[in-house]
C-alpha cells in the first residue's frame, strides 16, 4: 500500500494554490526550486522500486554491525543478542558519528556536551521549530517571535535562547532576517501533507545492537507514510538551514538503517531539504546504501568506543582543522586555527 | 513490528488466573515488609512508586539523591493525554486521524475549561496561556506521540469497548509513613477468551519511551501488582503489554503468582533505595 499516493489530485489542487508567480519566480540561474506537488513527487517517485519487508535484511544488518564492533572495546560491552543487556549502552547519533569519523576531529569535540551557540547553530534551531510548526497547523506568524516561543519549551535550548538575547541589534537583526527568508521560502514551497499520510516530526527512532551495549539514536525532523506495511513507504526527511554538505547525505543514511533495524521494512527514500536554498537531495534507500551505513557505524561506534575508555585522543589539531566539520564545536581545533591565522599574520 | 502482530499479542488467549491465595501471600508480603523498610523516615514522609520510579532505579539510581527540579509543564507531559484523547477520537470516527484531531481537542479542551473553570485533562490553563506557536509545539508532540501508538496497533481487532488512559490505579500502604503504589497504563483491554469461572480478563498496554532494557517483565508486572492490589475483588489483569515505539518494539509478559512475586521483590528494593537516597541526603 502506497500511503503517500492517496488523494494525489486534492493534494495537487493544493500545490497549484501555493505555487505563487512570486515563487516560481525565484529562480536561481536556469534552476528552480522544487515547490508544492513539485517538491513531493521527487520524494514520492524515486525512480526505483520500493524495498519489501524482509526480516533478513535487518538480521544482515545487525549481524553487520555486531561483527565489525572489536570484541572487549566499550562498544561491545554486552556480548551478542541473546545476553544480557548493558545497562549503560555507547550512544551513538549521527553529530557523533560525523565527529568521530571527521579528519582532524578532536578528542573533546566528540563527546555529548554542549556545543557554544553560533548564528548558524540559532538559524538551525528556529527554522527546526518554525518546520514542525508548519508541518502541524500550516502557518508560521511572525518567524522570529514564533520560533523563540517554540525553543523557549525546551530546557536543553535555555543557553541558546540566553545566547541569542545577549546579541548586538546588529547581530540579531541579521539572524532576524535570515530566519525570516528562510521561512517565507518554507512557506511558499514546502507542500501541506496530508494528515492521512500520517506526518510525523521530531521523531525519536531507536535501535539497540550488541544486545543493547550499543544504542543507535536519532531524531527525525519529519517521517511520512505508514510503518510496518510489506512494501516501504515511510519517507524521511531532514530539514537543513545551512550550506549544503557531503556528511549530510550520511546522517539520512544513519537514520535509515536505524528505522531499518526497528521496523519490517526500510525507508523507501530519505531526503534532506535545505531552506536556505529550496534544494532537494533525495536518495532512494537501497541494500547497498544500508550496508555501507552500517560499515560507517561500526567504524564511528568503534571510535567513540575508544573514547568512552578513555583512550587518549587519537588526533592532535593539525592544519586540517580549518576544513572540519565540525570546527565550531572544537576548541582544540578553533585554537590551533586562531593560532595559525595569528601565526600567518605575523 | 507489525500491527497485526503487537495486536494479536495483546489479544492471545490469557493464562489461568492466579490462586486468591497466591494474590494475598503477595499482598501480605508487601504489606509486612514496607513498614520495617521506611521506618528511618521522618514520621509522615511518604514514598510514591511509579513505573518512572522503578526504572530510573535501575539505570540511573543516583539520579534519587539529586534535588527534585520544581515541576514545569513541557509539551512531553501533555502529548500522553492529548494523544490518548485524540487516538479515542479516531477509534470514534470523529478524525481520520491524530494529527487532524489534537488541534480541536486541545481547543475544545480549553474553551471548555474558559467556559466552566473545570478541567477535562489538567493541562488547559498553561495551553492556554501559551504563544500560538509555543501551541503548535505542544500538538506536534501530541500528534507524533498519538501518530505511532495508532499505526502500532490494528484497533479494528478489538470488539469489546477499549479504555485509553483513565485515572491511574493506586494502592497505599499506610502507617506512619505512606507508602503509594502509582500505575499507569495507556490501554486496557478485555479480552475475549474469558477465565474458565466466568471471571473478566484483561490485558493492559503500557507505551514507553526508549528501548526495552533487563527487567522489563517486573516493570510491566507492576501495572498488574498494582490493579491486583488496588481492587482485590477485581481479577487480576492475566497480561501486560509494553510498547517501546521508539525501538519498533514490544513485550509481553502474562501475569502469573511469579512474576507477581518478583514483582514485589523488586517494589520493595526500590522503596528501599529511595529511603536510602532521602536518609543520605538527610546525613
Amino acid at each position: 500500500m502506497l500511503v503517500m499516493d492517496v488523494e494525489r489530485r486534492e493534494e495537487n489542487g493544493e500545490a497549484e494554490r501555493r505555487e505563487t508567480p512570486k515563487s516560481k519566480s525565484r529562480v536561481m540561474g536556469s534552476w528552480t526550486p522544487l515547490a508544492g506537488a513539485a517538491l513531493l513527487d521527487r520524494l514520492r517517485v524515486t525512480g526505483r522500486p520500493r524495498p519489501l519487508a524482509d526480516p533478513d535484511r535487518a538480521a544482515l544488518l545487525q549481524e553487520t554491525i555486531e561483527r565489525g564492533l572489536a570484541p572487549g572495546t566499550a562498544a561491545n560491552q554486552g556480548g551478542r543478542r541473546g545476553q544480557s543487556p548493558s545497562s549503560t549502552p555507547l550512544v551513538v547519533t549521527k553529530d557523533r558519528l560525523t565527529r568521530a569519523l571527521s579528519p582532524g576531529v578532536h578528542h573533546d569535540a566528540i563527546g555529548l556536551g554542549e556545543q557554544p551557540p553560533t548564528v548558524s547553530m540559532a538559524c538551525g534551531a528556529l527554522i527546526d521549530v518554525l518546520f514542525r510548526q508548519l508541518v502541524t497547523i500550516g502557518s508560521i506568524g511572525d518567524p522570529m517571535i514564533d520560533g523563540l516561543a517554540a525553543l523557549a519549551l525546551d530546557d536543553r535550548q535555555t543557553h541558546l535562547i540566553g545566547w541569542i538575547d545577549s546579541l548586538s541589534r546588529t547581530e540579531r537583526g541579521a539572524l532576524s532576517a535570515e530566519v525570516d527568508r528562510q521561512s517565507t521560502a518554507l512557506v511558499n514551497r514546502w507542500p501541506r501533507l496530508d494528515p492521512a499520510w500520517l506526518p510525523r516530526t521530531q521523531l525519536p527512532i531507536r535501535a539497540d545492537v550488541a544486545a543493547g551495549a550499543v544504542e543507535l539514536s536519532g531524531r527525525v525532523d519529519l517521517a511520512i507514510g505508514r510503518p510496518g506495511l510489506n512494501v516501504a513507504s515511510v519517507a524521511i526527511v531532514e530539514v537543513k538551514s545551512g550550506t549544503r554538505r557531503p556528511e549530510h547525505r550520511k546522517d539520512l543514511h544513519f537514520y535509515a538503517l536505524i528505522e531499518t533495524l526497528r521496523s519490517p521494512a526500510p525507508p523507501f527514500v530519505v531526503a534532506t531539504y535545505y531552506t536556505r536554498t529550496g534544494e532537494l537531495d533525495v536518495d532512494p534507500v537501497s541494500d547497498e546504501l544500508l550496508a555501507a551505513a552500517a560499515r560507517r557505524t561500526v567504524a564511528g561506534a568503534r571510535a567513540l568506543g575508544q573514547v568512552t575508555e578513555a583512550a587518549a585522543p587519537s588526533r592532535l589539531p593539525d592544519q586540517q582543522c580549518g576544513k572540519s566539520a565540525v570546527l565550531p564545536g572544537c576548541r582544540p581545533g578553533r585554537q590551533r586555527v586562531t593560532a595559525d591565522m595569528g601565526g600567518y599574520r605575523r | 513490528m507489525r500491527a497485526q502482530e503487537l495486536t494479536a499479542a495483546i489479544l492471545a488467549p490469557p493464562l489461568a488466573p492466579i490462586g486468591h491465595g497466591d494474590r494475598q501471600l503477595v499482598r501480605h508480603s508487601l504489606t509486612n515488609a514496607i513498614p520495617a523498610v521506611v521506618e528511618n523516615l521522618p514520621l509522615g514522609d511518604q514514598v510514591v512508586v511509579t513505573l518512572a520510579i522503578l526504572r530510573q532505579i535501575a539505570r540511573d539510581p543516583a539520579a534519587l539523591s539529586r534535588p527534585e527540579e520544581p515541576f514545569a509543564w513541557k509539551p512531553a507531559f501533555v502529548r500522553r493525554s492529548l494523544g490518548l484523547s485524540a487516538v479515542d477520537a479516531c477509534i470514534n470516527h470523529r478524525f481520520s486521524s491524530p494529527t487532524e484531531a489534537v488541534g480541536p481537542i486541545a481547543d475544545q479542551a480549553v474553551a471548555e475549561w474558559s467556559r466552566t473553570g473545570w478541567r477535562t485533562f489538567h493541562w488547559e490553563p498553561w495551553i492556554a496561556a501559551l504563544h500560538p506557536a509555543a501551541r503548535s509545539t505542544v500538538m506536534a508532540e501530541a500528534a507524533t506521540w498519538a501518530t505511532t501508538l495508532w499505526s502500532s496497533i490494528d484497533w479494528h481487532r478489538f470488539d469489546s469497548p477499549l479504555r485509553l488512559g483513565g485515572p491511574d490505579d493506586q494502592w497505599a500502604c499506610t502507617a506512619a509513613r505512606t507508602v503509594r503504589l502509582r500505575g499507569r497504563s495507556e490501554l486496557r483491554v478485555r479480552l475475549e477468551a474469558a477465565h474458565a469461572d466466568g471471571a473478566e480478563s484483561t490485558a493492559l498496554v503500557s507505551v514507553a519511551t526508549g528501548i526495552p532494557r533487563t527487567g522489563w517483565e517486573t516493570e510491566l508486572g507492576f501495572l498488574a501488582l498494582v490493579a491486583s492490589l488496588r481492587s482485590p475483588s477485581r481479577p487480576v489483569p492475566s497480561r501486560v503489554v509494553g510498547l517501546w515505539p521508539d525501538a519498533g518494539q514490544y513485550r509481553s509478559v502474562d501475569i502469573t503468582s511469579g512474576v507477581l512475586t518478583a514483582t514485589g521483590d523488586r517494589v520493595i528494593a526500590c522503596i528501599g533505595a529511595v529511603v536510602d537516597a532521602r536518609m543520605s541526603m538527610v546525613a
